[in-house]
This record gives structure tokens, sequence and C-alpha cells, in this order.
């Protein structure tokens, strides 16, 4: 009981371990490559054009703020919070987004393409023209999202969650989909190629 | 020279492109004759999801399309091509303005929207006084 209890504190301490000076120059200058960034609380600011490439947000909360043409490439918001956070237009290729809290959130035009979203909750976000190339979606929540002309390139879609979600021309290409997926999808005047299996 | 100055005021004025100036909204509301309708002014580009959905499945729509038709006269303004008319600035497209005959602004909707939530929309915005 000792043990479980100190490996609890040190894992609450460690979400919440982020470098003060990196904080600083990312809150003044939007910029911060490579930062330890774990647990900050980054909620309703504009980080609009900024760049947090290779940056370290686990466990951080960035709900209600605005990262439009934002760089997140390479960086970690795995159990990161990002409540109606605005992500328009950035790019997010090869993050780790497992376990990211996201509901509501706007990640239209983003570049997603090889991003773990493993578990991430994706639910109600707007991700028109998203690019989902590559990206891993292991019980990824789409519920009630808005995927029109997303792309979905090389992906497995078992279990990603799609239930009510908007998929007018969406296009899946080479991807692996359950065959309710793919019925929901053609409903729903996606564009499937003829390289996707339902199955 | 101040004659001119305000000369040069008035014609800024009468050139400033208001919503009551504007050709399409004009052409609009001729077309409604005595009838009540509201001008929905949809912001559209030509590389938008969003708005071709809108226009292809959302005003289409057997849930949408009949009440539509009878209450709304749809004017479509591609922010990339021509002027737009003052105080109409908008943040992301497609955004629709809800505007009387007289040229108010009654509602502005960013973004867009399934049929069922739209037609509500619709409602609540045609009851609106």
């Amino acid at each position: 009981m000792k043990n479980v209890l100190i490996a609890l504190m040190m894992g609450w301490a460690a979400l919440g371990a982020y470098d003060a000076a990196h904080l600083k120059k990312t809150l003044e200058e939007k910029e911060c490559v490579g930062c330890d960034l774990r647990g900050a609380d980054l909620r309703n600011i504009d980080f609009s054009g900024g760049d947090l490439s290779r940056s370290d947000l686990s466990g951080a909360d960035l709900s209600n703020s605005i990262f439009v043409m934002c760089s997140f490439d390479d960086a970690n918001l795995s159990r990161a919070k990002a409540l109606g956070a605005i992500f328009w237009k950035g790019s997010m290729e090869r993050a780790d987004l497992s376990h990211m809290q996201a509901k509501g959130a706007n990640f239209k035009g983003t570049h997603l393409n090889r991003a773990d979203l493993s578990h991430a909750d994706l639910r109600e976000t707007k991700s028109w023209k998203a690019n989902f190339t590559e990206a891993k979606l292991f019980q990824t929540d789409f519920r009630g999202a808005e995927l029109g002309d997303a792309k979905f390139i090389r992906n497995d879609l078992r279990t990603a969650k799609l239930k009510n979600a908007l998929l007018w021309q969406t296009r899946f290409s080479e991807s692996v989909m359950s065959k309710a997926q793919c019925s929901t999808a053609k409903r729903e005047e996606a564009i499937l190629d003829a390289n996707v299996t339902c199955r | 020279m101040k004659i001119v100055w305000l000369w040069l005021s008035a014609y800024a004025i009468a050139w400033a492109g208001t919503i009551q100036n504007d050709e399409a909204f004009k052409s609009a509301v001729a077309s409604m004759g005595k009838t009540d309708k509201l001008v929905l002014m949809i912001y559209t580009a030509d590389d938008c999801p969003e708005c071709a959905y809108m226009k292809k499945k959302v005003f289409l729509d057997k849930g949408v399309a009949g009440y539509l038709n009878a209450n709304f006269v749809i004017v479509e303004k591609n922010v990339h091509k021509g002027k737009l008319p003052e105080d109409f600035d908008y943040f992301g497209i497609p955004t629709m303005f809800f505007i009387d005959k007289a040229g108010n602004k009654k509602e502005t909707l960013i973004g867009s929207q399934r049929p069922e939530p739209f037609a509500k929309e619709l409602h609540r915005i045609r009851g609106m006084k």
C-alpha cells in the first residue's frame, strides 16, 4: 500500500514537473522547441503561429487556447487536455497525442501525419480537411466529429469509434476498416478507394 | 478646400459598400416581393469543403430545404472575389449572416452545421423579433 502511494505521488509530481524557464519562454515568445512543459497550465492563451515542436507537453492543460498554424511536430501531448482548443491549420506530425482529451477542439486542416492518437478523445471535434495519413488510431474516439474532406491514408481504423461522425467527402485510402465502418462511410458519401479493406 | 473634403467624404460614404448598396442584397430583397423573408448571406471560398457541404447537402436536405426556401433568400459571396459589405466581417468560412429587408443583421452563424441543428437554428432565427 505504501509503495502504491509513493508511486502515485511520484507520478503526480512528474505530471506537473515542467521547467519554469521553459514555461516563461513559451508564454512570452510563443516559441519553445524541445522544451519541458509537462503538466503546464496553458489554458485560454493565443499561441497562434507559435512553435512547440519536440516539446514535452504530456499532461498539460491547453483547453480553450488558440494554436492557429502552430507547430507541434514530434511533440509529446500524451494525456494532455485540450477541450475546445483551436489547432486550425497546425502541424502535429509524428506527435504523441495518445490519451489526449480534446473534445470539441478544432483540427481543421491540421497535419496529423504519423501522429499517435491511440485512446485520444476527439469527440465532436471539427476536423475538416485534417490529414491523418499513417496516424495510429487505436481506440481513437471520433464520435460526433466532423471529418469532412479529411484524409485517412494507410490507417487501421477498426477499433476507432466513428459513430455519428460526419464523413462527407472524407477520403479513405489503403486503410483497414470494419464492415460497419465501411457501410457508414459509404452512406455518408465518403470516398473509399479500391485499396480499402473492409473486414 | 473644406467643401471639396465634404464632397469627397459624401462620395466615399455613398460608395462605401454598405449592405443596402450591395447589388446581390438588393436583388434578393427585390425577389421577395411583399413576402417577409430574411436574406441568408453566406460567405464562401473556392477551397472550402464546409461551404460545399452546406450548399450541396444541408441546404438541399429534405428537413431543411422547404423551410429555407419559404423563409429565406440565399445570397452567396466568395470572400476572395469582389468586395464584401461593410460591417459584415468574418472570422471563419463559412459564415452565414441573417439580414432583414432593411439591412439589419439579425444573427450570425460561423461554420458548418448538420441538417437537423441547422433547421432548428433557422426556426429560431425566423422567430426572432
